[in-house]
């Protein structure tokens, strides 16, 4: 029950958040690339203030995999790096606590690029 | 408005699959079932298409490859290089036309005045677009999962070619056969349309368009557009920036003539889509003119409503091919006797919008009259089959 | 001619919209399920690895939902997924693959070198770049904070 409950969560914050993505799509026409910054730049305004935590606590990976959790990823690790050292950490911390998703999403962009080709739409 | 006008002599259209599904399926000439054409790109196949298009259309008026004396032609790509590299193979005089999507009409205004004036004796204007091309020119790639918008249209994929000539020309049945038979050997472009083929399904279809044809086409006139732009900002409603171009254009046609709507039997916009055909009854209200009766977007007609391409077909090949497959036989058996073509082109490029510049629209109208032919006419019913294979 | 502010006003009270509470529910529901597919994903590895921190789970996690973006990506499924879902497949982290990846393969007729990897970041070069400054600012913002 527990469990159902955590998903019922899951399914409903990461939802909503994709419907307010969809409700500036259809407001403000704005482009994908353009909502994505915006839901990171949130994520990581969240992070900074803290309320990210609390919501990752109570909603799980409803908040984790919207592009938000990037933002608070890169946030995060900016904040620990600073704390642990200084400047440099500040400045590194970022880079270093997204590496994983920005080392795959590289990695794996290459490897596709080399086997696939784009098809044109028959929608 | 020309003295003598210039004769069709001859059209050829080659389409993707999506558009033979169409509204339009069925009338066009060449059709391929894989819109790669069997080339690595999909610019490499929109050349190739260009190029097969005009050499059908030359050879069904019974010319060589140098048969015509100026080639006019253009179509969407960066420094229209579908229609640069097409003319590669052809050893004839070249004008590279750009007017977006009304770059079809523009050439067959540009080469009917030259005919008229007697400067030239015959001339073919072509232009193509193809959706996979020009989805990566002006938009994303085509893999991106965005959502296209309700005002967005589908470019066609597309390539048409038509002859004009200061004569009445008989079509040439044989060498326009020896050139069907060359396309459609057409190799298969990957692995999948090699197993296809295999099978016995060609990678092109042909039809054979035995056009019942008492009456020749004469290109009689046409009114060259201006630039008209409304400070439309939107370029997924491209169809909003046009329509006032295309009522400019058709108030100056209608000023310059002295006709009204009711002299044609039929007033084609190229691909103002649903919504632009809606704006261009708007704004020629406030004119005082009416076309509704009369009016029929190319675009808004070339898909079927399930194809989900909401405002309908675009694209320079759009009304070119729409032209070719579905006006021009309706002249040619008289159906028709008067019609206005006007394409309207949105001129923008990638970069022209982030600049925050508007959109502005320019459409060119031409006329096209069926006048009696003297000749006997050909007999020859239409005819629908694949080579090699009959269609299930 | 009618006037250019006239004409822009017909055009924005009548063009067409996207149907609202449709592209709304789509994005929701689809939505939805990719972040229940990631915490799935998550639960799965921590229950597999039950040694393994927080942190690495978290990055396995993101590791598979873009490999999974980039698969349907290279495969041509994502489009269709869009093109339905909308705001429900952009948001989440495998849309963020699918504009990186979405690029690269559609550019890769122009070659490794200045097609696949100089076009890779077409589309979400500014989300790396506005994160990268972002999380710069936060960490010199915890600095400051820090100090006093």
């Amino acid at each position: 029950m527990e469990i159902f409950l955590m998903y019922l969560k899951v399914f409903a914050v990461g939802g909503a958040l994709c419907a307010l993505g969809q409700l500036l799509i259809n407001k403000t026409k704005m482009s994908s690339a353009r909502i994505l910054v915006c839901f990171m730049l949130l994520g990581a305004l969240l992070e900074i203030t803290g309320a990210f935590g609390y919501m990752k606590e109570f909603a799980g990976a409803g908040v984790t995999v919207p592009i938000t959790g990037f933002g608070s990823t890169l946030v995060k690790g900016a904040l620990e790096g600073a704390k642990e050292s200084g400047l440099i950490g500040a400045v590194t911390g970022g880079i270093k606590a997204a590496g994983a998703g920005l080392a795959s999403v590289i990695f794996f962009g290459f490897v596709f690029a080399l086997v696939s080709r784009s098809k044109s739409k028959k929608i | 408005m020309f003295e003598r006008g210039a004769y069709i002599a001859s059209s050829c259209t080659m389409v993707g699959p999506k558009e033979d599904a169409g509204a339009f399926g069925g009338l066009f000439d060449i059709v391929l079932s894989d819109d790669r054409c069997g080339e690595k790109s999909y610019e490499k196949a929109e050349s190739r298409m260009h190029r097969t298009a005009i050499e059908g259309a030359l050879a069904r008026a019974g010319l060589a490859d140098d048969g015509v004396d100026l080639m006019l032609a253009g179509d969407l790509l960066n420094e229209i290089s579908a229609s640069n590299l097409a003319m590669r193979h052809f050893k004839t005089p070249f004008l590279g036309l750009y007017n977006a999507c009304s770059t079809f009409t523009e050439a067959v205004l540009l080469a009917a005045m030259l005919i008229d004036r007697g400067q030239i004796q015959r001339a073919c204007c072509s232009t193509s677009s193809h959706f996979a091309s020009a989805e990566r020119q002006y938009r994303y790639p085509l893999e991106l999962g965005n959502q296209r918008t309700p005002t967005s249209q589908w470019t066609v994929t597309g390539a048409g070619a038509l002859v004009l000539s200061d004569e009445s020309v008989q079509e040439d049945e044989r060498a326009y056969e020896g050139f069907l038979e060359r396309v459609s050997s057409l190799p298969p472009s990957d692995f999948a349309a090699k197993i296809a083929a295999k099978k016995g399904k060609m990678p092109v279809k042909v039809y054979r368009q035995g056009h019942e044809a008492p009456f020749d086409a004469v290109v009689t006139g046409g009114t060259l557009g201006r630039v008209v732009d409304y400070g439309m900002l939107d370029e997924s409603n491209m169809g909003a920036a046009m329509a006032p171009a295309a009522a400019d254009t058709l108030i100056g046609h209608f000023e310059d003539t002295g006709r009204t709507p009711g002299d044609y039997d039929a007033i084609c916009t190229g691909d103002l889509g649903r919504f632009g055909s809606e704006a261009l009854f708007a704004v020629l209200s406030s004119e005082g003119v009416d076309i509704e009766a009369k009016h029929l977007d190319l675009g808004a007609e070339y898909y079927l409503p399930e194809q989900k391409t909401f405002q309908g077909g675009s694209g320079a090949g759009c009304v070119n091919t729409a032209f070719c497959a579905f006006v021009l036989p309706k002249l040619r058996s008289g159906e028709w006797r008067r019609v206005l073509v006007l394409a309207t082109g949105a001129l923008l490029s990638k970069d022209t919008p982030l600049q925050k510049e508007s959109i502005p629209g320019i459409s060119h109208a031409f006329v096209a009259e069926s006048a009696e032919k003297r000749e006997s006419t050909l007999e020859k019913a239409q005819k629908y089959y694949t080579i090699g294979q009959n269609r299930e | 001619m009618i006037s250019k502010d006239a004409y822009k006003r017909y055009v924005e009270k009548n063009a067409p919209r996207s149907p609202m509470w449709r592209s709304m529910t789509a994005a929701f529901l689809v939505g939805g399920l990719i972040c229940c597919l990631g915490q799935g994903v998550h639960d799965g590895i921590a229950a597999i690895f039950p040694a393994m921190s927080e942190e690495d789970i978290a990055s396995w996690t993101t590791v598979t939902l873009i490999f999974l973006g980039a698969f349907l990506t290279a495969v041509g499924v994502y489009d269709k997924l869009g093109h339905f879902a909308g705001g429900g497949s952009i948001v989440p982290i495998t849309g963020f693959a699918n504009s990186v990846v979405s690029p690269a393969v559609e550019y890769n007729r122009e070659g490794v070198f200045f097609g696949v990897c100089a076009k890779m970041f077409v589309i979400a070069g500014p989300i790396i770049v506005f994160g990268v400054v972002a999380s710069v600012i936060a960490g010199l913002i915890g600095l400051i904070t820090e100090a006093v």
